[in-house]
């Protein structure tokens, strides 16, 4: 069964209110802007945080509570290394679910990479081997999380800078193979497809027609940066500090014909601009989704704005 | 073929900056050496634990410079990486590392600036707890009173610096360079609480006798004994001065010890 895990099935017994993200443009949310989200509350259809952010109490938390109570939330965590050979981090994965249980968000998601060993976090999203063996791994850390915070969550796609001479799965068919040992969800990062691809010569449309559309629960948009060496060789590099290209908003039309309108996320962390340079990026993925009909056979209803299915309604 | 715990440890070094050749062995060319490719992660990782250092010490960064700062701050990340990415935690030992770090020798006052960064990003981001009203203790029948033992708050803080790192600290963040020039760096040991408030961290300056008071019962000293005490001050007005700030959050009653139990 590859259950459409992220935003529709199985609301959790004795959580019933948790607000579901809706299948429109949200903004990642960073402390920059804080102040002016809660003190002008933007039409933002929902807003996406990095779970490592509100680990600690005081004045984040209360920030995101009193926003929370507006807007449907997304946690994303970067810290989880669910790659990890030696597995999670029981200490880390704790913290995870208390900011969880916190903030009741719409939907938990994570990455299909590791960055702790040995006790050690090496601050960033490291690539996995495509192995049997990386794939165990990972599927067993997702299994984990699942179970603890009870809840199915989405894994996305990271950006690359290498390969690993003895991997042999495609990433598209490990992301796919995760999904549906776990029932897990994908975040597809239309910005990581474009930039791996790139780097390593794959094919990115042919990446996002190999996804299995039914656990593909969310879409990241960010922009990246081409760095040239003076001997011309070239590499791009997923630094969030930037527009959208417009290469990966083409790559993101392709996305929505194949996957539906779901919630797409516009995250911005370095050189982080004005809100209203977010609020732009964020019309212009919802007029794409607006552009294209729902999905076909998707139940779906909308009300006061919020994308809300029946549990069950799209596992097949 | 390695497994992948073999190739994370192989990562993890190169990534420290310790051993690039075994994980270069397992990373393909393709245009860029292996070498070239890991170095991409290094320097996020760099980047991302220099930023997290730089947000937890900005006056020590502001006293040293940016370029200093970095190169003491990339000395300090291959010492003592960070165990999680909850990185609001990261830095613990970035003092000890700045008082033993040669270049920093002309800055004695350092450290200690240091230290009361520490604690007061500790503060920043210590968990909510609901303070201990006066009514709950005063539930407790008179007679057993004094063996009460208070918890305090998880934002306090109290630290005894041989340099007065408030005053550089304080003059350093407002920006004001008049402010900086009239504070005397010179060694004179300071006695400070650090704890949170509405509006941000407060630090604020204590006798040495309220600061000894304070520490005792922050570590766990019954009440009673605590006050018997004293000093050149009022122990039971800095005690409810402490309660009605929120200092502390629960107690206990623990059993006389020198009453035998039968139980």
């Amino acid at each position: 069964m590859t259950g459409r895990s992220a935003a529709g099935t199985d609301p959790v017994a004795g959580d019933p209110e948790r607000e579901l993200i809706p299948a429109r443009a949200g903004i990642g949310l960073r402390f920059a802007h804080h102040r002016i989200v809660a003190e002008t509350r933007p039409p933002v259809a929902w807003f996406e945080v990095h779970t490592e952010n509100y680990m600690g109490g005081g004045a984040p938390l209360r920030c995101l509570d009193a926003i929370r109570a507006d807007y449907p939330v997304s946690l994303h965590g970067v810290g989880l290394s669910l790659g990890s050979a030696e597995g999670l981090s029981a200490e880390h994965l704790a913290r995870v679910a208390r900011v969880v249980e916190r903030v009741e968000p719409g939907l938990v998601s994570e990455h299909l990479s590791w960055s702790v060993t040995g006790s050690v976090y090496l601050a960033d999203l490291l690539p996995l081997p495509m192995t049997e063996e990386a794939l165990a791994v990972l599927s067993r850390n997702v299994d984990q999380l699942q179970t603890v915070l009870r809840r199915p969550i989405l894994i996305e796609n990271p950006s690359s800078y290498l390969q690993y001479r003895h991997s042999t799965i495609p990433e598209w068919e490990f992301l796919a193979a995760v999904a549906a040992r776990t029932g897990c969800g994908i975040l597809c990062d239309v910005n990581n497809v474009y930039v791996s691809a790139s780097n390593h010569g794959w094919d990115a449309a042919a990446y996002l027609a190999a996804l299995p559309a039914a656990a593909v629960g969310e879409i990241h948009l960010a922009g990246h940066s081409l760095r040239t060496l003076a001997d011309g060789r070239s590499i791009r590099i997923d630094d969030h500090g930037s527009p959208v290209a417009d290469a990966v908003w083409a790559l993101y039309a392709a996305a929505l014909e194949r996957f539906g309108p779901i919630p797409t996320l516009i995250e911005w962390d370095n050189d982080i601009p004005a809100l209203e340079t977010l609020l732009r990026e964020a019309a212009r993925a919802d007029a794409a989704m607006s552009s294209i009909g729902p999905p076909p056979g998707r139940t779906k209803t909308l009300e006061h704005g919020q994308r809300r299915e029946p549990a069950h309604a799209d596992t097949a | 073929m390695p497994t992948l715990l073999e190739l994370q440890r192989a990562v993890a070094a190169g990534l420290r900056g310790r051993d690039q050749e075994a994980a270069a062995a397992f990373v393909r060319g393709d245009g860029f050496t292996p070498g070239e490719r890991l170095s991409i992660y290094r320097n996020t990782l760099l980047g991302v634990l220099t930023n997290a250092l730089g947000l937890a010490y900005p006056a020590v960064r502001r006293l040293v410079g940016d370029a200093f700062f970095d190169v003491a701050a990339q000395a300090f990340i291959e010492q003592r990486p960070p165990a999680s990415a909850y990185l609001n935690e990261y830095g613990q030992g970035f003092a000890d590392f700045l008082a033993g770090f040669p270049p920093a020798a002309s800055l004695p006052y350092l450290p200690d600036v240091a230290r009361l960064e520490r604690s007061v990003n500790r503060a920043l981001h210590a968990s909510d707890a609901v303070p201990l009203a006066l009514a709950d203790l005063s539930e407790v029948a008179a007679a057993l009173q004094a063996r009460i033992v208070l918890t305090p708050h998880p934002s306090l803080d109290l630290l005894r610096l041989d340099y007065p790192a408030d005053a550089i600290w304080r003059a350093v963040l407002s920006g004001d360079e008049d402010a900086l020039a009239r504070v005397d760096p010179s060694r004179e040991p300071v006695w400070l609480m650090v704890e949170r408030s509405e509006q941000g961290v407060d630090v604020t300056r204590m006798t040495a006798a309220e600061w000894d008071f304070t520490e005792q019962l922050v570590g766990g000293t019954p009440l009673g004994e605590a006050l018997d005490r004293g000093g050149d001050f009022e122990p039971s007005v800095l005690l409810a001065g402490h309660l009605l700030r929120g200092r502390f959050v629960s107690f206990t009653v623990p059993a006389d010890p020198r009453i035998p139990s039968f139980s």
